[in-house]
């Protein structure tokens, strides 16, 4: 137990009538940090959250919050702030209400509970709304309302569980900027999860990538989308191509795979005959550039996406290869064309297959 | 949002769903109602106003409204007390338990007031259920007949209401997302805070129709009190029967269905209001 972590879970369990959700997770955050449970719907990061909460029980495991021991505490007695996903606004109370419901419940003296609420309330810029009901809201306003009201109570920690998820792209960028701003001025810990690649790659310090009640790695956005830990990461963490493949011979720190292909190399060291995956991100690859090239390719489709443009090529049942390109120069190349493809060994992953 | 507002009712044609119930309602209970009033103000000579005052100058009669209102109020309270718990019991049980609860809610409904009445006779006797459980457990010293005693009564009268305070609690209750109260829980609330902050306002309007439905029975009930506690206890209602029935005097009768009507609609409506100021706009 690391004594610099802010927040310490360490071994945290729960299962559900028999089906294990959250198998042993350790997380360690730091002070002022902001953290992205990230994974697929029923990866237990929403359980691990409403844990840490205090909403639910762990079967085993403890939970230490700037120095305390908090498994055994109440809810209110955590000093951990939710903003839930449906932000849960009460809705017979106005926003100012809403603001000032924790203040009021912790017994704030009065003189203190009006300047904090006319403070947040500016900070979320809702100032013009503060007597108007919460159902009178727009989703991104409820949004606001519920950031504030969760911070307004200065938590030690915050907790978001899918906050932007009811919110409409556009909006949805806004207030990732917008939040990630807020907690960034108050110095707030927090923990944010999300099944939303996007939004954890733009918001977090770190991520940590969830599967079935297990973290798969927990890394800095950089980090996981270079360098993916497992093939599950790469995966669930932005596009790819992906090649199956058998690895057929060691050539110093590099292997060299057989695939549909032909032979390709990657740095690692996997037994010959172990079926592995080959992945490159598609924007490592280049497309009929000069030199030492890996493959070639038939254009199956070329996707135009704005500012690139997606190209798909022929591959066999279980491969998958595409590239992303900027270049745009030649208008988009019609589906048969043969391309070249290349790109860096260093950029090549590769993982055992599943 | 203001095309649809501006809309006249004789436009819409909703509104001419309600013709079948508001002709039905006039025919069967406000012409008679009007009848009923009219009568109480009609004296040998032409209108007059005696039979009111000589009824509110009589302090027999105010005991009367006393009996009225105190039984009714206790029928609410503990209609109130045993319904609220048992409603939030019901709206977060699981989907079976829910239906094997709400049919046994609803299924005694369908026996009269008189047969459960007549239950309850057997129930509250000296060697009854009640009397027997007292002594088991030791808070009687001796069986006692609580059968045409006010407790009784109320005991009586709560469990055939019972009904109508849990189910409108229980329709609102559902309506409640349970992230409301986990909200107030992280913002630092007590379960006490969040309940008298956040559980109970929002169940106001519930209880509201709870309590209008349980106390406007429970002052104008006839059958029970006659079987409970019998012609020694009176009440509006059962002044009301006999001046109809016995002794033959339409006015007294028609005087005191008057006052019982007023009295019952201005409470249900004061308090609602009350309720409603008291809990801010929970509707």
């Amino acid at each position: 137990m690391t004594s610099d972590s802010f927040l310490d879970v360490a071994g945290a369990e729960k299962s559900f009538g028999g089906v294990t959700v959250l198998g042993g997770v350790d997380l360690e955050v730091a002070a002022g940090e902001f953290i992205s449970l990230l994974g697929p719907s029923g990866c237990g990061k929403t359980t691990l959250l409403r844990i840490v909460a205090g909403l639910l029980a762990a079967d085993r495991g403890t939970i230490r919050l700037d120095g305390e021991e908090i498994g055994a505490r109440p809810p209110h007695r955590r000093d951990v702030g939710v903003v839930f996903q449906n932000y849960a606004l009460f809705p017979h109370l106005t926003v100012a209400e809403n603001i000032a419901f924790g203040l009021k419940a912790r017994k704030h003296p009065a003189g203190e509970i009006g300047p904090t609420v006319r403070r947040f309330l500016s900070l979320v810029r809702l100032t013009d709304f503060a007597d108007r009901s919460v159902r009178a809201l727009s989703g991104g306003q409820q949004q606001r309302v519920a950031v504030a009201r969760a911070l307004a109570v200065k938590p030690k920690l915050l907790l978001l569980d899918e906050p932007f998820s009811a919110l409409d792209r556009k909006l949805r960028e806004n207030m990732q900027i917008e939040l990630r701003r807020l907690l960034r001025e108050l110095g707030i810990t927090a923990v944010f999860v999300t099944h939303d690649q996007d939004e954890a790659l733009t918001m977090s310090d770190r991520i940590a990538v969830m599967n079935r009640g297990a973290i798969e790695q927990l890394a800095e956005p950089a980090t996981i989308y270079r360098s993916p830990a497992t093939a599950f990461v790469l995966e669930f963490v932005g596009l790819s191509s992906r090649l199956n493949g058998t690895v057929v011979g060691q050539d110093h720190d590099h292997v060299i795979v057989d695939t549909a292909f032909g032979p390709l190399r990657a740095a690692g060291s996997f037994v010959t005959g172990a079926p592995v995956v080959l992945a490159v991100r598609p924007e490592r690859i280049k497309v009929n550039t000069g030199g030492d090239y890996a493959l070639v390719a038939r254009l199956r489709d070329a996707v135009f996406q704005g500012s690139k443009v997606q190209l798909h090529f022929e591959a066999k049942d279980g491969d998958h290869l595409m590239v992303e390109t900027a270049d745009l120069s030649d208008g988009l190349p019609p589906p048969g064309t043969e391309m070249r493809l290349s790109w860096a060994v260093a950029d090549t992953l590769i993982y055992p297959a599943s | 949002m203001t095309t649809k507002g501006a809309a006249s009712p004789w436009r819409d044609p909703v509104a001419l769903l309600a013709v079948p119930a508001v002709l039905y309602l006039l025919v069967v209970y406000a012409f008679p109602l009007l009848w009923l009033f009219m009568k109480s103000l009609t004296g040998p000579t032409g209108l007059t106003v005696q039979p009111y005052v000589s009824f509110l100058s009589d302090p027999f009669n105010w005991r009367i409204v006393g009996n009225t209102l105190r039984v009714a109020g206790w029928v609410t309270l503990v209609c109130f007390l045993i319904g609220y718990p048992a409603a939030f019991a019901l709206a977060r049980a699981g989907a079976l338990l829910q239906i094997v609860m709400l049919v046994s809610i609803i299924l005694p409904l369908s026996i009269g007031a008189v047969v459960k009445a007549f239950a309850w006779q057997i129930v509250l006797r000296r060697d009854g259920v009640v009397a027997q459980l007292l002594v088991g457990v030791g808070i009687w010293d001796e069986p006692q007949r609580l059968l045409f005693t006010e407790t009784g009564l109320v005991l009586g009268a709560a469990n055939i209401f019972l009904p109508f305070m849990i189910l409108p609690i229980y329709s609102v209750v559902k309506l409640i997302n349970p992230r409301l109260s986990e909200a107030g829980a992280t913002l630092g609330a007590t379960p006490l805070y969040r309940f008298t902050h956040v559980t109970l306002p929002l169940t106001l309007p519930g209880v509201v129709s709870g309590v209008a439905f349980v106390f406007s029975m429970s002052v104008s009930m006839f059958v029970i009190p006659s079987l409970l506690i019998g012609d020694r206890f009176q009440t509006l209602s059962t002044l009301m029967g006999r001046s109809f029935l016995l002794m033959r005097n339409e006015q007294l009768g028609s005087t005191t269905a008057v006052i019982l009507l007023v009295l019952a609609v201005s409470i249900v409506v004061g308090s609602t209001w009350l309720a409603r100021r008291l809990g801010g706009s929970a509707t």
